[in-house]
Formats: structure tokens, C-alpha cells, sequence
């Protein structure tokens, strides 16, 4: 655009505005808003549990919790795995980002494995009281999160391998590694309310 | 430059260009252009006020007799959840996203929103979940009818067993909004946080971006909670679980907690933005600076953050312990406060000032005057011995829709007249405008001033039929609403003719402060481009004599020739 | 922020004061006359919970009047005395706050809405009426009633209220039935709420009470009632297709018509008790189903006393 009058240019300096870099910013805005859809699982939990007169389903003991903790192992140490193929990625040494984070998919992918596997056995099903809902909803809601974590990362690992990818920075890799922190903690505080808070009052 | 001589290239950009032919057909495009999406958001918005009026209408018109004869009680009750969902989710919420795509870049600066797809994505959300939630009129048994709440037990009845029923599609269309109301306020905080022009910090910025920024962080916090309680309702409607069917041992009043954890505060979500425009629009037409901004900027996040902690003042009669009742009495107190200040600076604002009575400001007064009514009766049913006489009765009824209609429609009409000229380029007819304001202020005060006696006599809300003893009320209440649906015409009149034919509107018409009014009407697709003006000054210096940005003059100029 | 005092440019402050002080006294007239004339916007006061709502009632009024007709009152004038002249470009008086007179009208609404609060919250203790709520197994066939929670203080009941879809039915200890809810004068009446389908709102506008049927949950609820008459039982909370017809009437009697009553109606033969959503379904039936689906109405319950629909109700 032209000015036709030279005066009023004379000594102006035009104010810029960043156009990128805010996706970071974005998205940690959302993981906030997202932690509160498990906030209000937790706590439907939590008040339905300590409010049902009946809590088990008839014929339900409890939960079988040796499983579900070498699940809960894998899942929380593949978060530090991420984290050190982060820390390859700042060093700028793919090869060594690549492989941990493969190997960080595969443990989240062992843990999908061992959430079917425990499913499969359980001897209720999802209208089984409001036991049975809650137990599904719960898990299943978070492992939708890990198998999504899982698509993400794939998506990153491919995009490893573009020429000059990470020239502006590791933007994406940073965020889903954020992701991947964030399912494992909910799964922390979900495996606590599920298998660790078992006796009802 | 002759208006005709277009470089064909030009006319094929996917933003519309002034004067252009055709440049209708670009709003019916996946265009990422804020301005575009914004007026789309608007534009779709008020076609669903029209149907979400029209739904009203049948409705007074049924209760201005006490029977139920015009239409069966079932098509009643479907009728009134569709008009309080269409209401909310797809024109409160729409055209307040509107207002923000359109204001929040052009007022700070930015050339765009931060995620110009998303914003786009979001918008085009909507469309979907309105063709869903309408083509839920013609699926068998009808549109969910169990109220805008949509309660269990009696939400999940599904009385034909159908696995595709109005209670599905319902859920299905809310969801949809949630989803496009997140990515929307994703948008708009990053936008806020990371693109400000130079020199605009936190309190230079304008109070209806503060406000848009309050009500965004409380969609953040708030919808996930609504979105999680609709998924359990949905599982319990289709999927055999009983989060909330006492027979699996669930519990109804769980889901209350989810819906008004996020409902209340969707009041404020809606309210806040408004409040913003009656900062921006009284200082204008006052021709003062408002009065304590600092003060007005910061009640915004007050409202934030105890619009998050009174929900339960809805459920005071759900069986609610006493110690809860007593906590939300409290807290839901304490919320009138920033609302005060907000009034009392408004208040202060025109003391003193040099008023001019345009319809924006027409419709800011009559709102601000609604508003203080619908505040107080809200204090009222915030104190539990009151609101358990009065609560789900037509006095809450009257109360929110003084707040919903009589305060948020009316300062949703003063920001469309305010701005008009300047995203459309064109000035509206002032005469068509100040008929437009009495016709709907007088309807609108017929339509629910009555309503509080009522309700303060019993009747409760909705219902389809009604003892004889509320006759009275009713039947001015429904003149009254007719009034507010004739009123439709000289609005629909004035957008129309006046955006075809209407008197090119320069840059500035109203002389006011702001970056908005630097910028060429309508704006270019990026707004200020690469040439973004340094603040250097707070907003609404009228009469202070220093200029809003460094090189005003050239940033004027610069807006007229172009 | 700077702080200007605001100076008026013409007149001096004496007049401004006497001009504001004038308007406050007759926004405090005003409000008075009001909140005196609020207590007739409400049904007659039919149980002792209905003084102390109605007090507070009107506090509010006159409060929420004096604020309302203050802050009109200024738009008015504001827009009476500072229009602008026709083609006057100017600008107003550059004030941009004043820090006193902001604190000022943060605290004072601040005291006032404490104020309300601990009205509010002491009304609410004092009325009492809602006792404890508990959950109990629909499947599991326990007891809905249980002892430990009827209302130590009670001078009648328990009585059962079972709401339905869409009609009410009232169990009184000595196993009488009836459709409409007969108290006796001055006792303190315990009931149980339940309901056999959704929730329901227990609604008695003379009473000024009101409290939800929550299914699943049996509800202790006590009501005293002060004066004889007739009035309107109505369902408060959204109950499905017939929600509007799903009413009756509360009959508070003497003592000993009361006791009369109870006795006559243990004699009465058992027969379908008021249910008007009953006929209103028949009718839609025979009409061909029309209208948009919705559950069958439960059968009307079997009582001693159905009652007198058409009779008429105070309020």
C-alpha cells in the first residue's frame, strides 16, 4: 500500500507481530482444558463410590491389581524414555531420538496390549452397575488418550525423516511429549482411585 | 482507482473484496479470514435466532390461554428444549464467537486469529450440529424434550426405544458445540496472549478483549466438565450403563453437578463479552475515558473465577446439605460485587458526558437498565429460603431472560449497529434502528416484566398448561413476545438494504478511539499487514488529547486512501 | 491511574448536594412503598416457613428497589442533562476514575450482599425443613423408610409421598391413602419423599417450600402448617409429557376435622385416585397418538380418599 504523502512516512517505523510460534502456547492451553473432562471423571468416581449402597456387582470380588501395576511401570517409565529422546533431539542426534522414541511407542503400545488383555478377563461388563460404567469409562477414556499418543508420535517419527524438518525448531516433538507425560500422570491418579482405593466403607 | 477495475486475480481471493461482484459466494467458503468467519458466525447466528424465535412464538402462543390446546403437551415440551438449545448453542454462543473473530484481531492488532484453520474448522462445526440438532424434529418420537438441562432420569426415558432418538441427536449436537466452543477458545487465548501490536500490554488492551479472554478461560475450565457428564448421559441413554439410573445404583444428582458446573458459568461466558461491549460503546457515545478501566479490566476475571465456584445455587432444593447451601449463598453474593463495579463505572462513565442517542447506544442503555433488574432478582434467587419458593418457577424464567434476552440480545444488537460500518463498509439506517430498539425494549419489558408475578404466585416454569389464576400474566407476556418477533422485521430490513445500498461508511464514523478505526472499513484481509501501529497510550482517551498509537496521523491516513 | 476529583463545571457542590440528597430520599420513599407492596405479590403465607421467606423477601425487594430506581433514575438524568448538542463534536469531561469513589462502591455493595448472605443463611437454619437424604438399593428390596432418619421433632408422620409420572399419592402411618395431602393445623409434618421414575419437585406455594424427589433417594421433609385452607401441591421439577398436570391439592384442617377426616377415610373403600394425565393419555390415544412420543402414565394408585379435583384452591 502507498502513501501519497511522503511527510507522514518520514521517520515511521512500522510494529511487527510474530506470527509463529504459538502452537506451543496453544496447546498447553488445551491439555489444561482437557485435564478437566478426567477432573470431572474423577470426581463423578470418587462421589459415586462413597455414596452407593452396593459398590461391587454381585460376584465381584475386586480388582486384580498385579497386572494392571507392571502396566502402570512400563507406562510411567516410558514417560522418562521420551523425555531422554527429547533431549537426543536437542543434541540433534536423530538416530539416537529415533530409536527412544520407539521404543517409548512400544511400551505405550505394550500397555494398550495389557489394558485388552486385562478387559478381556473381567468377569463384568460395562452395564455392570455403575462399578462396572465407571471402571470402563475411566480406562478406556484414558486409553483412547494413549492410543492417540501412540498416532502422534508415529506422525513425529515420520516426520523425523523430512529433510530439514526441525529447522525451526522441534515444536511438534516437544508438544506430544507433553501429551505423553500428561496421560501417563491421569493414569497414575486413575490407577490410585481404581486399583489402589478398592475397600469400600 | 476506478471501483470497477478489479485485477482478476483479486476477484478470485478467497477474502471479499470491497465492491467486488460476487462477494457473497466467498462466505460460503472454508475461508480462514477472521473477518469472513466472523460475519459468517453472525450471519448464521441470527438465521438460528429466527428459528429459535419462531419456536417461542408457538410456544406464547400456546400459553396465552391456560389449557394446553394449541399444541399436544409432548410437542410443547419439545419445543421448549429445542428453543433453549437452538437459543444458546447455536446463536448466543455463535454470534458472541462472531464478535470475537471479527474484534479480537483488529482490536489488538493481530492480522489474523493465531490458528487461522482452526478458527475456520470451528465455524464450520456449527452448521453440522444445527443440521443435527433440526433434523432431530423428524426423527420418530420427536426432539429431546426434557428441557435445555436435559435431566436424568427423565432425559434417558426413550420412550419408543429407538437407538437414533431426539435425546441422541441432542447429545450428539452439544457435544459437536463443546468441541467447536474449545477449538474456538483455544484460538482466542493464544490469539490474546501472543499478538498483541506492539505496545499493547494487558492494560492497554480493550476492555471487550479482556472481557473475551474471561469468558474464554471459563470455557476452557468450565465445558470440559459438561462434556464429560454428556458423554456418561450418553452411555446411560445407549449404552446400558447407570452413572445416573438409580436402579444401577447411579445418581441423578451427579449430573447436575456437571451440567451446572459448566452452565452457570456459561451465563457468564455469554455475559462478559457483552460486557465488554458496553465499555467499548458507552465510552463512545459518552465521548468519556471509562471510569476506573483498570478496575472494570480486572472485575472481569473476578467474575472468572467465582463464575466457577457458585453452581450449586441451582440445586438449593436437589436435596443440597445445608453447610453447601450456606458456601453458594456465599459465593454467589460475592459475584454481585465485580458486576457492581462494572455498573458503577458505566454509571460513572456517562456522568458528565457528551451523550449521543445513536441505536447502539439506545440498545446499551435499555440493556444496561435490564441488566441492573436482572442482576438484582439473580441476588434474589441466589439466597436459598427465596429461591426455594421461587426457584423452577416463571420468575427464574423472567430473571434469566431479562440477563439472556434483555441484556445480552440487547447488547448483541448495539455491537452489530456499532460495528456494521465497519466490517461491512456501509452505514445502517438510523430511523429502521430506533424502531428496531422500541419496538423490542416495549415488547420485551411486556414479555417478562409480568412473568416475576407469576412466578413469585407458583407457576412453575416450563409448563404447557397452567391454572386459570396466571391467565392475566400470560396474556401480556405473549403481546409482548409477538412485539419482540415483529421487531425482527426492521432489523432484518436495515442489515439487508442498508449492507446492499447503504452510504459508504468511512473509517472512522463514530470518531473513536481504538485500532479498529485505523483500519480501513471493511479491513483488508490482514488487517494492518506488516505495518502494525505502536500503542502508546490506554484505551478510550476521549478528551485526554493524546493519541492511541505512535504516527496516528499516517495510520488515518493511510485508512482513508485506502 | 489519575485520580480526578470530579468538579461540576456550573452550579456550586451545595446544589449538587441537595439535588443528590433529594433524589436518595425519594429512592428511599419509593423503595419503602414497594417492598411494603411485595408482600401481596405473594400466595397467602400457609405454613411457618412463609414469614421468614417473606421477610427476607422484602428486605430484598427494598434493597434490590432502591438500587434499581437509584441507578435508572441516573441513566435518565445522565441522558436528560449530558445529551450532546446536534453536530457537537466535543468531548466529555476527561475523568478516567477515582480511586476513593471505586473502593467506595466495591465495599458498600460488598457489606450489603454479606448482609443478604447472613439473612439468608439464618432463614435457612431456622426453617429447617429439609432433614438428611438417603440412597438406597431400588434392586436390593430395602426399605425406603428407615427409622434414623424421620425428624426427631416432629409432631405428625411420617407421611409417604411416592410421585409418579404423573400422579401423587399420600400414605399416612395409620396405612390411609389418599391423592390430596390432608395436614393437621400447628403440627410440625414429617414426610418421606420417594419417587418411582424420575425426579419431581415437591412444591407447595403457600408453604413457600419446595424440595426435589430424587429416585433412589428417600428424603426427610418437614412442613408446619399455620393455617386451614386449600392450596396447590404442584410438580416443580420437569417430569415428562404431562409435567403440567401432574397436581393436586394440600388440605390443612383442624385437629380434630383432621383426626375425623383420618378415621372416615380408613372406612373408604380402595378406588383409583386423581391422576389426570390418565385421561388426558386415553384421549390422545383415541385421537390417534399424535404429538411426539413419551412414557405411558403409571396407573393411578389405589387410595381411600381421591379427592375433590374441581374444588377450589386459595392459592
Amino acid at each position: 500500500m502507498t502513501t501519497t504523502n511522503p511527510d507522514l512516512q518520514l521517520n515511521h517505523r512500522p510494529g511487527h507481530i510474530k506470527h509463529d510460534g504459538h502452537n506451543l502456547t496453544g496447546f498447553i492451553i488445551f491439555l489444561c482444558s482437557e485435564s478437566i473432562i478426567f477432573l470431572a471423571f474423577f470426581s463423578g468416581f470418587a462421589l459415586l463410590k462413597i455414596t452407593a449402597p452396593e459398590w461391587l456387582p454381585e460376584g465381584v470380588e475386586g480388582l486384580e491389581t498385579r497386572l494392571p501395576l507392571i502396566n502402570t511401570v512400563v507406562l510411567v517409565s516410558s514417560s522418562f524414555v521420551a523425555y531422554f529422546a527429547e533431549r537426543y533431539l536437542h543434541k540433534e542426534n536423530l538416530w539416537g531420538f529415533r530409536a527412544l522414541w520407539l521404543l517409548t511407542m512400544a511400551m505405550g503400545t505394550y500397555f494398550v496390549y495389557g489394558q485388552y488383555v486385562e478387559w478381556s478377563e473381567l468377569p463384568f461388563s460395562l452395564s455392570s452397575g455403575v462399578f462396572g460404567g465407571t471402571f470402563y469409562l475411566l480406562t478406556g477414556f484414558h486409553g483412547l488418550h494413549v492410543i492417540t499418543g501412540i498416532l502422534l508420535m508415529s506422525l513425529m517419527l515420520y516426520r523425523s525423516f523430512l529433510p530439514n524438518n526441525y529447522a525451526k525448531g522441534e515444536m511438534g516433538v516437544t508438544a506430544v511429549s507433553l501429551f505423553w507425560h500428561f496421560v501417563d500422570v491421569i493414569w497414575i491418579i486413575l490407577y490410585i482411585l481404581i486399583y489402589v482405593w478398592q475397600r469400600t466403607t | 482507482m476506478t471501483s470497477t477495475n478489479y485485477d482478476p486475480r483479486v476477484l478470485k481471493a478467497l477474502h471479499p473484496v470491497p465492491g467486488a461482484p460476487d462477494n457473497w459466494k466467498r462466505f460460503f467458503t472454508f475461508n480462514t479470514d477472521a473477518k469472513v468467519i466472523g460475519i459468517q458466525y453472525i450471519a448464521l447466528a441470527l438465521f438460528f435466532l429466527l428459528v429459535g424465535g419462531l419456536l417461542a412464538m408457538v410456544m406464547r402462543g400456546e400459553l396465552i390461554t391456560p389449557p394446553a390446546d394449541l399444541v399436544d403437551p409432548t410437542v410443547y415440551n419439545g419445543l421448549y428444549t429445542m428453543h433453549g438449545t437452538v437459543m444458546l448453542f447455536l446463536f448466543l454462543f455463535p454470534i458472541l464467537n462472531g464478535f470475537n473473530n471479527l474484534l479480537i484481531p483488529t482490536m489488538i492488532g493481530a492480522p489474523d486469529m493465531a490458528f487461522p484453520k482452526v478458527n475456520a474448522a470451528a465455524f464450520w462445526i456449527v452448521p453440522v450440529f444445527g443440521v443435527v440438532l433440526l433434523a432431530s424434529f423428524f426423527v420418530p418420537g420427536g426432539p429431546a424434550s426434557a428441557g435445555w438441562w436435559s435431566y436424568p432420569p427423565v432425559s434417558i426415558q426413550n420412550p419408543l426405544g429407538h437407538f437414533i432418538n431426539g435425546e441422541f441427536l441432542w447429545i450428539l449436537a452439544v457435544a459437536l458445540s463443546g468441541v467447536s466452543s474449545i477449538m474456538g477458545a483455544v484460538n482466542f487465548v493464544t490469539t490474546i496472549i501472543r499478538m498483541r501490536a506492539p505496545g499493547m500490554g494487558f492494560f492497554r488492551m480493550p476492555v471487550f478483549v479482556w472481557t473475551a479472554w474471561a469468558a474464554q478461560t471459563l470455557q476452557l475450565i468450565g465445558l470440559p466438565a459438561l462434556t464429560g457428564g454428556a458423554i456418561m448421559l450418553l452411555f446411560d441413554l445407549s449404552f446400558g450403563t447407570s452413572f445416573f439410573r438409580p436402579e444401577g445404583g447411579g445418581d441423578p444428582v451427579l449430573y447436575q453437578h456437571f451440567f451446572w458446573f459448566y452452565s452457570h458459568p456459561a451465563v457468564y461466558v455469554m455475559v462478559l463479552p457483552v460486557f465488554g461491549i458496553f465499555s467499548e460503546l458507552i465510552t463512545v457515545y459518552s465521548r468519556k475515558p471509562l471510569f476506573g478501566y483498570k478496575f472494570v479490566a480486572l472485575a472481569s476475571f473476578v467474575i472468572t473465577f467465582l463464575g466457577l465456584i457458585v453452581w450449586v445455587h441451582h440445586m438449593f432444593y436437589s436435596g443440597t446439605p445445608q453447610w453447601m447451601r450456606n458456601i453458594f449463598i456465599v459465593t454467589t453474593m460475592l459475584i454481585a460485587v465485580p458486576t457492581g463495579v462494572k455498573v458503577f463505572a458505566w454509571l460513572g462513565t456517562l456522568w458528565g458526558g457528551k451523550i449521543r442517542l445513536t441505536t447502539p447506544m439506545l440498545f446499551v442503555l435499555g440493556g444496561l437498565v435490564n441488566f441492573i433488574l436482572g442482576g438484582i432478582t439473580g441476588i434474589m434467587l441466589g439466597t436459598a429460603p427465596v429461591d426455594i419458593h421461587v426457584g423452577n418457577t416463571y420468575f427464574v424464567v423472567a430473571h434469566f431472560h431479562y440477563v439472556i434476552f434483555n441484556t445480552i440480545g440487547f447488547g448483541i444488537f448495539a455491537g452489530i449497529y456499532h460495528w456494521f460500518p465497519k466490517f461491512t463498509g456501509r452505514m445502517y439506517y438510523e430511523g429502521l434502528g430506533k424502531v428496531h430498539f422500541l419496538l423490542t425494549f416495549i415488547g420485551a419489558t411486556l414479555n417478562w416484566l409480568p412473568l416475576h408475578w407469576a412466578g413469585l404466585y407458583g407457576m412453575p416454569r416450563r409448563v404447557a398448561s397452567y391454572d386459570p389464576e396466571f391467565a392475566i400474566w400470560n396474556v401480556v407476556a405473549s403481546i409482548g413476545a409477538f412485539m419482540v418477533g415483529v421487531a425482527a422485521i426492521p432489523f432484518i430490513l436495515n442489515i439487508v438494504s442498508s449492507w446492499a445500498r447503504g452510504a459508504k461508511a468511512p473509517p472512522n464514523p463514530w470518531n473513536a478511539i481504538g485500532l479498529e478505526w485505523l483500519l480501513p472499513s471493511p479491513p483488508p484481509a490482514e488487517n494492518f499487514e506488516d505495518d502494525v501501529p505502536t500503542v502508546i497510550s490506554a484505551p478510550y482517551g476521549y478528551g485526554l488529547g493524546q493519541p492511541l498509537v505512535e504516527d496516528e496521523e499516517y495510520y488515518v491516513r493511510r485508512a482513508l486512501e485506502a | 491511574m489519575t485520580s480526578t476529583t470530579p468538579r461540576p463545571s456550573g452550579g456550586l457542590p451545595v446544589r449538587l448536594l441537595l439535588i443528590v440528597l433529594a433524589a436518595t430520599l425519594l429512592d428511599a420513599l419509593a423503595s419503602l412503598q414497594i417492598a411494603r407492596a411485595s408482600l401481596g405479590w405473594l400466595p397467602v403465607p400457609a405454613s411457618t416457613a412463609a414469614p421468614y421467606v417473606d421477610q427476607l423477601f422484602q428486605l430484598e425487594v427494598g434493597i434490590g428497589a432502591f438500587i434499581f430506581l437509584g441507578c435508572s433514575g441516573f441513566v435518565l438524568w445522565a441522558v436528560l442533562f449530558n445529551r450532546a448538542e446536534k453536530y457537537d463534536e466535543s468531548d466529555g469531561l476527561p475523568i478516567e476514575g477515582n480511586t476513593k469513589l471505586e473502593i467506595t462502591w466495591t465495599l458498600i455493595p460488598f457489606v450489603i450482599v454479606m448482609v443478604l448472605a447472613y439473612q439468608a443463611i439464618h432463614v435457612s437454619e431456622t426453617l429447617s425443613a429439609l432433614g438428611p437424604k438417603a440412597k438406597y438399593d431400588l434392586e436390593g428390596g430395602s426399605n425406603p423408610v428407615s427409622v434414623e432418619q424421620l425428624d426427631p421433632i416432629r409432631n405428625y408422620g411420617p407421611i409417604q409421598v411416592i410421585s409418579r409420572q404423573w400422579n401423587w399419592e399420600f400414605i399416612y402411618p395409620n396405612g390411609v391413602r389418599s391423592s390430596e395431602l390432608h395436614l393437621p393445623i400447628d403440627q410440625r409434618a414429617n414426610f418421606q419423599l420417594s419417587s418411582e421414575d424420575v425426579i419431581h419437585g415437591f412444591y407447595v406455594p403457600a408453604f413457600r417450600l419446595k424440595q426435589d424427589i430424587i429416585p433412589g433417594s428417600v428424603i426427610s421433609y418437614s412442613i408446619t402448617p399455620t393455617r386451614e385452607g386449600r392450596y396447590r401441591l404442584r410438580d416443580s421439577q420437569f417430569s415428562g409429557a404431562y409435567f403440567s398436570q401432574n397436581q393436586t391439592d394440600v388440605v390443612v384442617q383442624s385437629q380434630e376435622a383432621f383426626a375425623a377426616w383420618l378415621e372416615q377415610a380408613a372406612r373408604n373403600p380402595l378406588v383409583p385416585g386423581l391422576s389426570p394425565a390418565t385421561q388426558l393419555y386415553q384421549d390422545r390415544l383415541s385421537k390417534g397418538d399424535k404429538g411426539w412420543a413419551t412414557v405411558k402414565p403409571a396407573p393411578p394408585p389405589l387410595v381411600n380418599d381421591p379427592g375433590i379435583p374441581d374444588a377450589p384452591h386459595e392459592a
